[in-house]
């Protein structure tokens, strides 16, 4: 039965089962879906943003940036956590049409953490016109690691399987760190620079939510989605 | 009288009974009773015949389930039907009469050239004679002319009957064309079914054909064929008590029918597909390796299938041995045993892996230390000494005193996991061998200790903890007692558990040693991590926080000095054969005290002595499997036994029992031997890794790399994977990189340690990278004039900033890349001495296939198009070119040169 359903359903979720996924998302009509949203704070005293001296290649790069791996907002919310609500099943997940642009610009990526549906095509752009090389840490799809001089202004990677996070650095410039995100399902935000996120065409049900920041770590959420209704969080993340 | 009239017809005829049911016993035992071989082939043909029907079935359901083959068996139907019936079958009916008609009359047209021809022969035969007799000859020739009229009218008819022929056929051909085609197009559907059905055919009784859809008799469907002894000569494969060369007899086949052939890898025995048939069977074809050369057994022996085995599993699944039979099978894994009768070496050996494994114990745990073994004799001393424990000539500088006899006493109490094994002494004797060891190194001990005093000042312990973590000890060493880094078998350790170090010995002796192991021990395996003197007190501080001293019986050490001790420790020293694995002053010529196992594997159960261990079954895999568990349970009261306790896990055992089989005095003709190029170089080699531990950090033949446990999110900062190092650098250079080592990678904080390997050892090392990748010529030489300047000035180009922009990483000899050296890639100027100039074009080809991991980042496909044309492979030799011409000397005169000689060099780009 289950063989079946795999079979009917979607290019994508084929793939995901194709990637040895236990459970492999199912795509239904959702007509009734309930929205997700809320913040996530940091509990405590919010730390300063840290920075980065800059090594090489002062007069594209500038002398100094701000490290990106955690940052706070004036009312508590963290920037760049990524919430996934574990959902079996749910509305299609479409690759968009417009592929996904990751740049490098002053030898940073932006944006830092790029989330995308799994079979997505990555434009990964360099902006700087300066040595930059893209190298991927993956263990379900192929680790990449493409140079890109300054004639490749454009590359493109594509990434089939979902997998999250994938470590994605410029070995040119050691600081350079980001994160790929590419999705199983569309029920995956990442929060803004207060800490909130919105997901929305939830089918009702009870939700196992992941939460992730790439130095506070991951934690299990719980929540029950109603149809056509709003459901608010406010969770909180702190140092192990 | 009476006697002639005494009737002898019922003796008669018991006798004739008995002598005729004795004939239809004697019938029965020859074809049935006594060929149990028979049934299970004539099973086997029918489980054939059986499978093929079933594939029949399925192709056929499945090609009913094809619209494809639907729609092709429709219109042949049809075209059939069309030329059957209606207006079409008429025409051909007509055609067809008209055909044999012409055919008739085509007879008599025939036969009326044939009868002139023959006319003029004779005419012409006529004239020729009347000539050559004078006599007149016109009404002859006339007579020819007319003759000769006659059969061109009648050759025209002929050929005209001819052509009328073959226009009927062509139109009959025409009609029935679209039959033709039809049938061409289901036939190539039916291609697969055809197959399996000519197979069934082949398979069957040869004499019961029949149509292929309907059996030749009612119930007698596809008949198998009679049974017949299936067997391979393997010539002059054993030698007889003479040692005349004879042939090898297997039959195995007759019962094991289906051993090599596909599809019965679910049924049972005897008719099961063999395992991993494609590898097993594909590198050793039975018919010319037979099956009796590695699995044992009676090859010709076909009357009972445990005489033929020579053992068979009881209702319990355990071997039972057939007595009398000196040749059992080897079951399960066993059989790996023969691997070694034919292969040099078994380590990375597919389908070889436990005996590799046994193999590999049997050498690390130092079994030949005691035991002689052939092969093994030169292993366990070098140069004189033993090399498998450490060496104890200066153990009085070395130990705490307390610690030796409790170690003694019970290695394993200290550290579960190592190699040394447990001799089960009492207190007292671990004191009266520590006394004997320590007077015996008294003299040396303190010789050493004069000449290497304790570290000047304390070093600083956090700094101590970061350099272990970081410069590579953890490879070896593991820092608490449940961690572990480098394995051996299931459950030891490759090198010592550090978590208790400051227990065992001391500062002074701690920097000495890791400043440089070699200055304590000549045979040390723990290399020389080139530490400066504020390392080596930094790491000291740091380790001798690692656990403490524990106090040791009373009076300890005037029971070490009692001279009596010393006495009786030395004879416990010599009779329990510590000088095999050991250094010990004075015991360096010791024999050894185990017997010798060349031939162990052929002992017989009657040679094998089980003591009062009447529970074991008495087989050689039990004796042997009891004796590894636990060496000393065959003593008895009268009978000792000194073998210490290894505490091997259960699949270690297995792995040294398999090896301990292999161990017998048979030879294999040379011609079944596999002779790989280089193998004895590549045997040598993984010994010497294995004995330096090279895995503890690299990856070599794609397994060890064990501190990459450390670096799994960052393995740019693991050491290098070492793949294809034999064809990527030059021997040379790697003879000398591995005798002194000099950073390569600036952004690992790990060290290459130098293990002041000797000459020969380097040269082993060299041998066995190139003999792993077959280089054939292992000798690089480039010189600068042989470079094509063109390619120079395009490598240059690419490497500028506007293209590939390498030196924003890569040293270029004193030209140093931006930012911390942990940033840098490796200095170029160094590849033209380094690296194998083809593998530099493989290395830009795809670095991350050669490396995984790596941070150098593919610039190809896809290189700039405005350079060369946008010829990769092109551009790939300008770098080539350019990168081996960095730090390359002006115009060295090479030996060749000065001797007037040409040469190629690197080769200028084709």
């Amino acid at each position: 039965m289950r063989r079946e359903l795999v079979l009917s359903a979607i290019a994508l979720v084929a793939m995901a089962a194709v990637a040895g996924r236990s459970a492999a998302y199912e795509a239904v009509a959702v007509t009734d879906g309930g929205t997700l949203s809320g913040s996530v704070k940091f509990d405590g005293a919010p730390p300063a943003p840290a920075k980065i001296a800059v090594t090489k290649d002062p007069e594209v790069c500038g002398k100094e940036k701000v490290n990106p791996e955690l940052l706070v907002g004036p009312g508590g919310g963290i920037a760049n956590v990524l919430v996934v609500v574990k959902a079996a099943k749910g509305k299609k997940l479409e690759v968009p049409a417009q592929n996904p642009l990751f740049d490098q610009k002053t030898c940073e990526f932006n944006p830092h953490i790029l989330v995308f549906p799994a079979g997505s095509t990555i434009d990964v752009q360099n902006s700087d016109g300066i040595l930059h090389n893209i190298h991927t840490t993956s263990q379900t799809n192929p680790s990449a690691n493409q140079a890109q001089p300054k004639y490749k202004p454009k590359i493109q990677i594509k990434v089939e399987k979902p997998e999250w996070p994938i470590k994605v650095q410029c070995d040119v410039h050691p600081w350079m760190a980001g994160f790929w995100v590419s999705a199983e399902t569309p029920y995956v935000a990442l929060t803004d620079a207060s800490g909130a996120f919105k997901i929305v065409d939830l089918p009702p049900g009870d939700y196992d939510v992941e939460i992730w920041q790439e130095k506070l770590g991951k934690k299990t959420e719980k929540v029950s989605i109603k149809a056509k209704e709003e459901t608010k969080v406010d969770w909180k993340l702190s140092k192990s | 009288m009476d006697d002639e009239k005494r009737s002898y017809a019922a003796l008669w005829l018991v006798m004739s009974l008995l002598l005729f049911v004795g004939a239809l016993w004697a019938i029965a035992d020859d074809n049935i009773f006594r060929r149990p071989w028979k049934k299970f082939q004539a099973e086997f043909n029918r489980l054939e015949i059986q499978h093929l029907k079933d594939a029949i079935a399925a192709e056929q359901q499945h090609l009913d389930a094809d619209p494809a083959y639907q729609e092709a068996t429709k219109t042949l139907a049809e075209a059939k039907t069309a030329v059957s019936s209606g207006e079409h079958a008429r025409k051909i009916a007509d055609l067809q009469r008209q055909l044999r008609q012409a055919q008739q009359q085509d007879q008599s047209k025939d036969l009326n050239l044939r009868f002139v021809k023959s006319e003029l022969e004779e005419l012409r035969f006529l004239y020729d004679d009347a000539l050559h007799h004078g006599q007149p000859t016109e009404a002859l020739l006339a007579k020819i002319q007319q003759r000769e009229q006659l059969r061109t009218e009648r050759q025209a008819i002929y050929s005209a009957s001819q052509q009328g022929i073959e226009d009927l056929q062509n139109q009959i051909k025409t009609l029935e064309s679209a039959v033709k085609t039809a049938q061409e197009a289901v036939d190539k559907l039916t291609a697969t079914r055809d197959d399996i059905e000519q197979k069934l055919e082949g398979v069957s009784l040869g004499y019961l054909p029949g149509p292929k859809a309907s059996p030749p008799f009612i119930g007698l469907d596809w008949q198998p064929k009679i049974p017949k002894i299936q067997q391979v000569v393997l010539e002059e494969f054993d030698r007889n008590n003479f040692d005349k060369p004879i042939a090898r007899v297997d039959r195995c086949t007759s019962c094991h029918a289906g051993i090599n052939k596909v599809g019965f890898e679910d049924e049972p025995n005897p008719w099961k597909t063999h395992p991993h048939r494609e590898l097993l069977l594909g590198k050793h074809p039975p018919e010319k390796f037979g099956c009796t050369p590695c699995h044992g057994g009676q090859g010709p022996a076909v009357n009972s299938p445990e005489v033929a085995h020579g053992n068979f599993l009881d209702k319990n699944g355990h071997v039972e041995n057939v007595e009398f039979i000196e040749q059992p099978l080897n079951r399960g894994t066993k059989v790996q045993a023969s691997c070694l009768k034919c292969h040099a070496g078994v380590q990375h050996l597919e389908g070889a892996e436990t005996i590799a494994r046994g193999e590999h114990l049997f050498e690390e745990l130092g079994c030949h230390g005691c035991h002689l073994v052939e092969g093994y004799d030169d292993l366990a001393k070098e140069d004189g000494v033993s090399a498998v424990g450490p060496s104890l000539r200066r153990i009085g500088a070395k130990v705490d005193h307390a610690w030796m006899v409790r170690w003694i006493t019970n290695p394993h109490e200290f550290r579960p996991r190592t190699r040394m094994p447990n001799f089960m002494f009492q207190e007292e004797q671990a004191v009266q061998i520590a006394a004997f060891l320590l007077s015996a190194t008294r003299e040396p001990s303190e010789t050493w200790l004069a000449a290497h005093p304790a570290p000047s000042a304390p070093g600083d312990a956090a700094r101590g903890k970061e350099l272990v973590e970081t410069i590579g000890c953890r490879a070896c060493h593991a820092l608490s007692p449940d961690e572990v880094a480098g394995q051996l078998g299931a459950n030891k350790d490759i090198a010592p558990n550090l978590s208790h170090i400051a227990e065992k010995t001391d500062a002074r002796w701690i920097y000495n040693w890791i400043r440089n192991p070699r200055t304590y021990s000549a045979i040390a395996r723990m290399p020389d991590l080139r530490l400066s003197d504020d390392e080596a007190r930094a790491i000291t501080a740091y380790l001798v926080t690692l656990g403490k001293k524990q106090p040791g019986p009373d009076d300890l050490e005037t029971r070490l000095a009692d001279p009596a001790n010393v006495a009786a420790g030395e004879r416990l020293v010599r009779k329990y054969g510590c000088p095999g694995c050991h250094d010990i002053p004075g015991m360096e010529s010791e024999s050894r005290i185990g017997v010798e196992l060349s031939s162990f594997g052929s002992k017989t159960k009657e040679e094998l002595f089980f003591g009062d261990r009447t529970d074991v079954p008495e087989t050689w895999d039990d004796w042997t499997y009891n004796k590894l568990a636990t060496p000393r349970t065959y003593a008895t009261k009268w009978i000792e036994q000194v073998m210490p306790q290894f505490d091997l896990a259960d699949e270690d055992i297995r792995a040294l029992l398999v090896f301990l089989a292999s161990r017998t005095d048979s030879k294999v003709p040379g011609r079944y031997v596999y002779h790989a190029p280089g193998a004895d170089r590549v045997v040598a080699g993984r010994r010497l890794v294995a004995r330096y531990n090279c895995t503890g950090c690299h990856v070599i033949e794609g397994t060890g790399g064990d501190i990459r446990r450390l670096y799994q999110d960052q393995l740019t900062l693991a050491p290098p994977i070492l793949m294809g190092e034999g064809e990527k650098v030059q021997s040379d250079w790697l003879f000398n990189f591995v005798e002194a080592p000099v950073p390569i990678r600036p952004w690992l904080k790990l060290r290459m340690p130098t293990f002041h390997l000797a000459a020969p050892e380097a040269n082993t090392v060299v041998g066995y990278f190139t003999a792993l990748d077959q280089v054939t010529v292992p000798y690089v030489h480039i010189e600068r004039a042989a470079l094509n300047q063109a390619n120079l000035e395009v490598g240059k180009l690419l490497t500028s900033k506007d293209y590939f922009d390498c030196f924003s990483c890569h040293q270029r000899g004193a030209v140093k890349p931006q930012g911390p050296p942990e940033g840098w890639a490796p200095d170029l100027a160094l590849a033209h001495a380094r690296l194998n100039p083809e593998w530099i074009v493989k290395w830009i080809h795809d670095p991350q296939k050669l490396m995984p991991g790596t941070k150098m980042p593919s610039f190809y496909p896809g290189g700039p198009p405005d350079v060369l044309g946008g010829d990769d492979d092109a551009q790939i030799r300008a770098l080539r070119d350019y990168v081996v011409s960095l730090g390359l000397p002006d115009a060295t005169p090479s030996p060749q040169q000065a001797a007037g000689v040409t040469t190629g060099g690197a080769g200028p780009s084709q």
